[in-house]
């Protein structure tokens, strides 16, 4: 396996999201602590850490899908180049069309699986006639290495596809609103290992064209697919660095307790 | 080796597979009792609803069907239509009683030909076998077409419900001998009638269609007006109560703040669903009739009645079916940007339909059934004419299928027990179509993936 393979790490140095400061407070639980992080352009950013250790929550602030959380009080200062996020004048819906989100468990809409793709545009509108939304459907399916697979059987439920396929469905959906960062929660957590492979070479794919942050309980995945990891611990940010260098030569003790498997 | 259970003693090593020891034994034992009780539960809830339909069915399907005295009537020129021109205002001046005595001659002609003997009866015994709604019919058909007039028309007559009790075993000549208003004389001509085909039982569409009527003819009595009734009380209570319920479950379920009031709310519709019917009957004469002065006995007043009844019951069914849709279909529209509207209309609806659409057309049988807030209303009045045509005839008093049998039963002819039967059959049959057409609808949602 190509587990290790910390050479050849490309980096772009423009920070496409910058979190400075971020607190997350769930009705009186504190759960995420004062953190700092750059997400960088065309770059595979990884959060690793242990379960309940806030990653997922700090994944969720950078699309406000925490808003839809009742007792969720985000504060902090989280931009997307330059413009504050969390500005009372930002609409959330705009905000997510520009960061898209693909979840641990596939969650395709029950309908078509053209339908799935195509509904991101239609309700952005970015399609101005049918064949320019066929157009999209067709790209962002072979994005996500579905094209080949379904393009025969594009009116059947997209339920009915395999789990595999159904998260790539769900990448497929995400990338047809073409967004500038790409939000992945655990997204091979429910798949077998092959359809795991398929989608960490997706990853590495879709990097070319934006920011992919990846919320991941393996740390193998996370040395495969990314050139920057962040470790959380209880609610806060660790250490944050290129992933090569977390993973080979961490400066924090618990940083190195945990992929060493001592701690989580 | 210590025994797990004080009551039996653990199986020693090496005991045989084949043969149970005591603690399996009772094992299987409370599990066959406990499968006996299930079904003889079941069993004791299907025989009430056979001992329920057995009763109705043999009381009340005799109702549609209705014993006819069919006789030739010679309609005469002279006597009907004065002027000779057939104008079918003018013509209105011959009343119910001009066309009695035609109908009273005829029969007594129709006796005549047939070599019936009436010596043992007086006229009016003979004619008695007539019932008094014959000559409104007659009538009836006349206006309605007034090329008739002239004509010799065979016509079916009703008879009087004791002579059709006769025919189906209701009356016997010893109860005939102790009632008033029938003799053993007249049972015998019946008799001597449907020897030489004048009298006997047929179909009785008009049991659907003709409008209730007086307790001395109980034979022409009909569930028309109820069934119109009860359908426009239907169009108003769908019409009001699926939107509003509707459009309450999503704010409640999906865009209301949690917070205290929104408790109490959902903690009141609870409570308003078990709020016993009549209340809200009094509710209802109080703010609709009396503050806002709706007329008594409209389908209008009903139906709006009903809707108060059904609508927890429809937010309770719709919010219960809107929770049950994942809420990762929620977060699949929302990650991909759609509006929390967007959201709920494109895909937490369309899953959540067939729930929505079963509680609906449930609360709809209920309301269809109830009884108990018509009659604070009004509804159990006695309605002859039958309402317009929407939307003016929603507030043209009407009677409903419940309020129908309510009624009927309360008449001392036992005439109006098979009637009463009947109506509860027309009701039941609306039920089943209503539960069917759930299924139906529930299972072609579904069906969509």
């Amino acid at each position: 396996m190509n587990d290790m393979r910390l050479t050849e790490r490309v980096v772009t140095e423009t920070a496409k999201m910058t979190a400075r400061g971020v607190q997350v407070h769930y009705g009186t639980n504190h759960a995420l602590k004062d953190v700092d992080v750059d997400i960088l352009d065309k770059t595979v950013t990884a959060f690793i850490g242990p379960s309940g250790c806030g990653k997922s929550t700090f994944l969720r602030c950078l699309n406000r899908m925490n808003d839809t959380v009742a007792s969720a009080r985000v504060t902090g200062r989280i931009e997307m180049d330059g413009q504050d996020i969390y500005d009372p004048r930002v609409d959330p819906v705009q905000l997510r069309a520009k960061v898209g989100m693909v979840f641990q468990k596939p969650n395709p809409f029950p309908k078509s699986i053209y339908e799935n793709v195509a509904y991101g545009p239609k309700i952005h509108g970015l399609a101005r006639s049918k064949a320019d939304l066929d157009e999209i459907v067709e790209t962002s399916l072979r994005k996500a290495a579905l094209w080949n697979e379904v393009k025969d059987r594009l009116t059947a439920p997209g339920t009915g596809l395999s789990g595999g396929q159904q998260q790539r469905l769900c990448i497929a959906r995400a990338v047809a609103t073409s967004p500038e960062v790409l939000l992945m929660d655990e997204p091979c957590s429910a798949l077998d290992p092959i359809a795991t492979a398929q989608v960490e070479e997706l990853i590495d794919e879709l990097r070319a064209q934006f920011s992919v942050v990846i919320v991941t309980h393996s740390m193998q995945q996370a040395a495969r697919v990314s050139q920057r990891t962040a470790f959380f611990h209880l609610g806060s940010l660790v250490e944050y660095g290129e992933t090569g260098h977390i993973f080979t030569n961490p400066t924090d003790p618990r940083t190195e307790a945990y992929i060493t498997g001592r701690i989580g | 080796m210590t025994a797990p259970s004080l009551a039996a003693p653990a199986p020693a090593k090496g005991a045989s597979l084949i043969a149970p020891d005591a603690r399996t034994r009772r094992r299987n034992a409370s599990e066959r009792r406990f499968r006996l009780l299930g079904l003889s539960a079941v069993g004791l809830g299907l025989l009430a609803l056979v001992v329920l339909l057995t009763s109705v069915l043999g009381n009340g399907l005799s109702a549609f069907r209705q014993t006819w005295i069919t006789v030739p009537v010679t309609l005469d020129a002279a006597l009907l239509d004065k002027e000779g021109n057939r104008n079918p205002e003018e013509m209105r001046q011959v009343t119910t009683l001009g066309y009695g005595k035609l109908l009273e001659a005829a029969l007594i002609a129709a006796l005549a030909e047939k070599g019936i003997a009436t010596d043992a009866l007086s006229e009016k015994e003979v004619t008695g076998l007539l019932s008094k709604e014959a000559a409104a019919d007659l009538r009836t058909a006349v206006l309605a077409d007034p090329s008739l007039v002239g004509q010799t028309l065979t016509f079916r007559a009703l008879a009087t419900s004791r002579i059709d009790g006769y025919f189906k075993g209701r009356v016997t000549r010893e109860s005939a001998a102790r009632d008033a208003n029938v003799t053993p004389a007249q049972l015998d001509l019946a008799d001597r009638m449907a020897a030489a085909g004048l009298i006997g039982t047929q179909g009785n569409a008009g049991f659907l269609t003709r409008p209730d009527a007086s307790e001395l003819r109980p034979e022409a009595a009909g569930l028309g007006v109820a069934i119109l009734g009860s359908a426009y009380m239907m169009v108003v209570v769908l019409v009001l109560s699926l939107p509003i319920g509707v459009a309450a479950s999503i704010y409640l379920e999906e865009l209301a703040p949690r917070n205290r009031w929104t408790d109490l709310i959902e903690i009141n519709i609870a409570n308003l669903a078990a709020v016993p019917s009549i209340v809200y009957g009094i509710l209802a004469l109080a703010l609709f009739i009396n503050i806002l002065g709706l007329p008594q006995s409209a389908p209008l007043v009903g139906g709006l009645v009903l809707t108060l009844m059904t609508l927890p019951t429809i937010i309770i069914a719709t919010r219960a079916s809107l929770k049950a849709v994942p809420p990762s279909i929620r977060d699949a529209a929302l990650g991909v940007g759609a509006s929390k509207m967007q959201a709920i209309f494109h895909h937490v609806l369309p899953l959540a339909m067939p729930g929505i659409l079963t509680g609906t057309i449930l609360g709809l049988a209920r309301a269809l059934g109830e009884s108990a807030p018509l009659l604070l209303i009004g509804m159990v009045a006695f309605v002859r004419d039958f309402p317009g045509a929407p939307p003016q005839g929603l507030l043209d008093p009407a009677a409903a299928l419940p309020v129908q049998v309510y009624s009927w039963t309360q008449r001392a002819d036992p005439a109006f027990v098979e009637r009463a039967s009947g109506a509860i059959i027309v009701l039941l049959a609306f039920l089943l179509a209503m539960n069917a057409l759930a299924i139906i609808l529930r299972r072609r949602f579904e069906r969509r993936w």
